[in-house]
């Protein structure tokens, strides 16, 4: 009944990571600037990934597997909005039609 | 049980490798040089889920430590190729990019 259960959590996880990714792919194709791009990867990245690894951490092969599983997951959080947000600023340096696309607001 | 899990996870492969394949092809053919990072930083994402997947059907502790050790990687290769382009942003140019100017 419990391997069920993990069975049948794993499965609704992993297929909603799948499912994100697929949206986060379909959205690089439609978005017309590249800084709406860059979001769509950002957050696809993000919540695909904590859903995948929240779905193996489940069914990792040892307990050590899913703790590890978990610090992936912390370190991917805290590694992909900085790599994120040096692509977009990347992106703003070196576009030069930038100011038609996009407004610039300096806080 | 088992065999449910296979099946789970060899369809869950399929379809990572099918996007990773479209974001390659995406990678190859857009107009901007950005959308090649962007497409390199979504690839990263989707292997370190499939190293994943691979530790859970082969049922491998080691293959954990390999998505660490390539998320770290992929993480310090982007850092690093965005640094090289816009310099290391000691400059005050106005309009804040080109290294050369």
């Amino acid at each position: 009944m419990l391997e069920v259960a993990r069975f049948c959590l794993t499965a609704v996880l992993l297929c909603l990571s799948l499912a994100v990714f697929t949206v986060e792919t379909a959205g690089l194709f439609r978005f017309k600037f590249a800084l709406s791009r860059m979001h769509a990867a950002a957050l696809g990245d993000t919540f695909g990934l904590m859903l995948a690894m929240l779905g193996l951490c489940l069914s990792a092969p040892d307990a050590a597997s899913g703790v590890k599983c978990l610090v992936l997951l912390v370190f991917m959080w805290l590694a992909s909005p900085v790599s994120s947000h040096l692509i977009a600023h990347l992106e703003a340096a070196t576009n030069p039609k930038i100011h038609e696309e996009a407004e610039e607001i300096r806080l | 049980m088992t065999e449910a899990y296979r099946v789970l996870y060899t369809g869950a492969l399929l379809v990572l490798s099918v996007l990773i394949l479209v974001l390659l092809i995406r990678a190859a053919r857009t107009p901007r040089n950005t959308d090649r990072i962007i497409c390199v930083n979504m690839i990263s994402a989707m292997v370190i889920v499939i190293i994943v997947l691979l530790c859970a059907l082969l049922r491998e502790g080691y293959l954990m430590d390999a998505a660490l050790l390539y998320a770290a990687m992929s993480f310090l290769a982007v850092v690093v190729f965005c640094r090289v382009w816009l310099g290391t942003g000691k400059r005050k140019n106005e309009d804040g990019g080109d290294p050369d100017a």
